[in-house]
């Protein structure tokens, strides 16, 4: 059913993905060929990737455990951070050892959570490379803060599909019922916007919450507001506009 | 030990033996296609006046493209699935071939149009299209990018008939196919860009900005075409590409199966913390074992 405390968890979450998205370590294509520090992938991937993980982990959570707000919320963000610490440290193992390069940020001198020197290890032309200490644990604060916000919008997606009768059929044996598929698609949607929006604001790459574009964060919060109050609405509103809906 | 238990380790397991090879046979199709990443670097050679042999296909980043294959993928599985029937092993095996093919030729296509538009685009540089290149590679993407899509499906299929997560086929093949691109692009393409590409260049440093697009173009024999940097990565970026993928899927579900409850959450922070202390221990062996670029004078 239709409910406002719905709709305010959505843009919570939404503001939640993309703030998130700020914190994620990326690289975009230059970290490929170790010129920037981050995880080389874009920034829409990246946080997609980590949080949609996430996003399993809340629905598993919610399957196990229906209406427990906390745990489906708290799974989604340990299931992101998860996913990031692991495909950090890989990434991490493949610059030592199939690269060459140590681990460096050329954004600070000292590294503000080792105290390690930084810019004396970064390789001439480059930006630096790998994930040093300060982008891990931001990447993994990043992905905390998107997997509950992922969760978020799922769990009240959830619940106001559930309530519409007729919504707990199945399509065959094999298949979720459709308010799953229904609130899944809708919060991998709302998961998007807020990403891409976050990726403008940060324009390439970023570092984490010690880069200088951090302080950008404010504006991005303002826009995901907007777009998850809108997208939001139109998510909730279907299950006012279906036969037997509210 | 609870028997459920058992049958869902065993079935985790499956599962993360599919993620492995899925991981290995996506790193390999972007090496061959020069798909995501250190695309920018073939794309920008022919600019630099340097004409090259790589195959150049770049349909979007991995993670993009790999949700699609894989959703793709699952509604032919599904579509094979509502007229077949989902009782027999073979039957729903067979399914997943079919929509694994389906994803094959549409990747087939894709492929061709990418590589022959963009070779177009660049014929003012002087870059000519390889029909041998295009006749060649094509199918050893497609081959690659098949393995990749049939694990992933493989790997859906195992959870969902598990009851190990709720959503429906194609929304959790779709997020699948992004973790996978995600760990493609991340791990696998950084052997690729910055050794492959750059061998003539000194190992254990980033790539200048200053030489980006100068790629290699002989081989240890010959031109160098992409089949060659597949081989190359298969030693190291693919396997560790498999690794980061099996570990993601596994230690996913692992932290699901094996502690329940709240326990399961706290499982998923301890590991998160295991992976910040040897990532602290790995940060460190970089430094000590590579030492510094610059004095400490010349940086001030």
């Amino acid at each position: 059913m239709f409910d406002l405390l719905f709709w305010v968890w959505i843009i919570l979450g939404g503001i939640l993905i993309g703030a998130g998205v700020h914190f994620i370590p990326v690289g975009g294509a230059p970290a490929a060929m170790s010129q920037a520090t981050g995880v080389g992938t874009g920034t829409t991937m990246l946080a997609a990737a980590s949080g949609l993980t996430g996003l399993i982990g809340a629905g598993s959570a919610y399957y196990l455990h229906p209406g427990d707000f906390a745990y489906t919320v708290v799974m989604g963000g340990v299931s992101a951070a998860l996913m990031i610490a692991i495909l950090a440290f890989i990434a991490n193992v493949m610059y030592v050892y199939g690269a060459g390069v140590p681990l460096a940020s050329a954004k600070v001198k000292y590294d503000p959570i080792t105290k390690w020197r930084q810019d004396l290890y970064v390789s001439r032309g480059t930006e630096g490379h790998g994930s040093p200490m300060v982008s891990f644990i931001s990447g993994i604060i990043g992905a905390f803060l998107a997997g509950v916000g992922g969760a978020l919008v799922y769990f009240a997606l959830v619940e106001t599909y559930k309530a519409i009768p007729g919504f707990s059929a199945t399509f065959g044996s094999y298949s979720a019922p459709y308010y799953v598929s229904l609130a899944a698609a809708f919060a991998i949607g709302i998961f998007f916007l807020n990403c891409v929006m976050a990726s403008y604001n940060i324009g390439g790459t970023i570092e984490g919450f010690h880069d200088p574009k951090f302080k950008r964060l404010p504006k991005s919060i303002v826009a995901s507001l907007v777009v998850s109050a809108v997208g939001g609405l139109f998510a909730l509103l279907i299950s006012v506009m279906l036969p037997g809906g509210i | 030990m609870d028997p459920q238990m058992m049958v869902e380790l065993g079935a985790l397991t499956i599962v993360g033996a599919a993620a492995l090879i899925a991981g290995i046979a996506e790193d390999l199709e972007s090496d061959v296609g020069s798909q995501s990443n250190p695309n920018s670097q073939v794309q920008l050679a022919p600019q630099m006046g340097y004409l090259h042999r790589l195959y150049n296909k770049a349909i979007s980043g991995e993670p993009a493209s790999y949700p699609f294959y894989a959703a793709i993928g699952a509604a032919t599985t599904i579509s094979v699935l509502s007229v077949t029937g989902s009782e027999s092993l073979i039957g729903v095996f067979f399914a997943l071939v079919a929509g694994a093919f389906v994803t094959a030729l549409i990747h087939g296509v894709y492929a061709t149009t990418s590589y022959v538009g963009r070779l177009a685009s660049q014929s003012r540089f002087g870059q000519p299209i390889y029909l041998d290149v295009l006749r060649t590679h094509t199918p050893v993407l497609m081959a690659h990018g098949f393995i990749a899509n049939f694990s992933i499906l493989l790997l859906t299929w195992i959870l969902i008939a598990q009851h190990l997560s709720p959503f429906p086929f194609i929304v959790l093949a779709f997020i699948w196919g992004i973790a996978l691109g995600g760990v493609g692009s991340a791990v696998g393409d950084v052997h690729l860009g910055t050794d492959r590409y750059y061998q003539d260049r000194p190992y254990g440093s980033g790539v200048n900005a200053a030489h980006s697009g100068s790629v290699v173009r002989k081989a240890e024999s010959g031109l160098r075409n992409s089949i060659d940097c597949a081989w190359f990565c298969s030693k190291f970026g693919g396997p560790l590409t498999g690794l980061g993928f099996g570990l993601v899927v596994y230690l996913h579900f692992w932290k699901e199966v094996v502690v329940k409850d709240w326990w399961s959450a706290v499982a998923g922070v301890i590991i998160v913390v295991i992976f910040v202390i040897m990532n602290t221990y790995l940060e460190r062996y970089s430094r000590q074992r590579y030492g510094t670029y610059k004095e400490e004078t010349e940086a001030e």
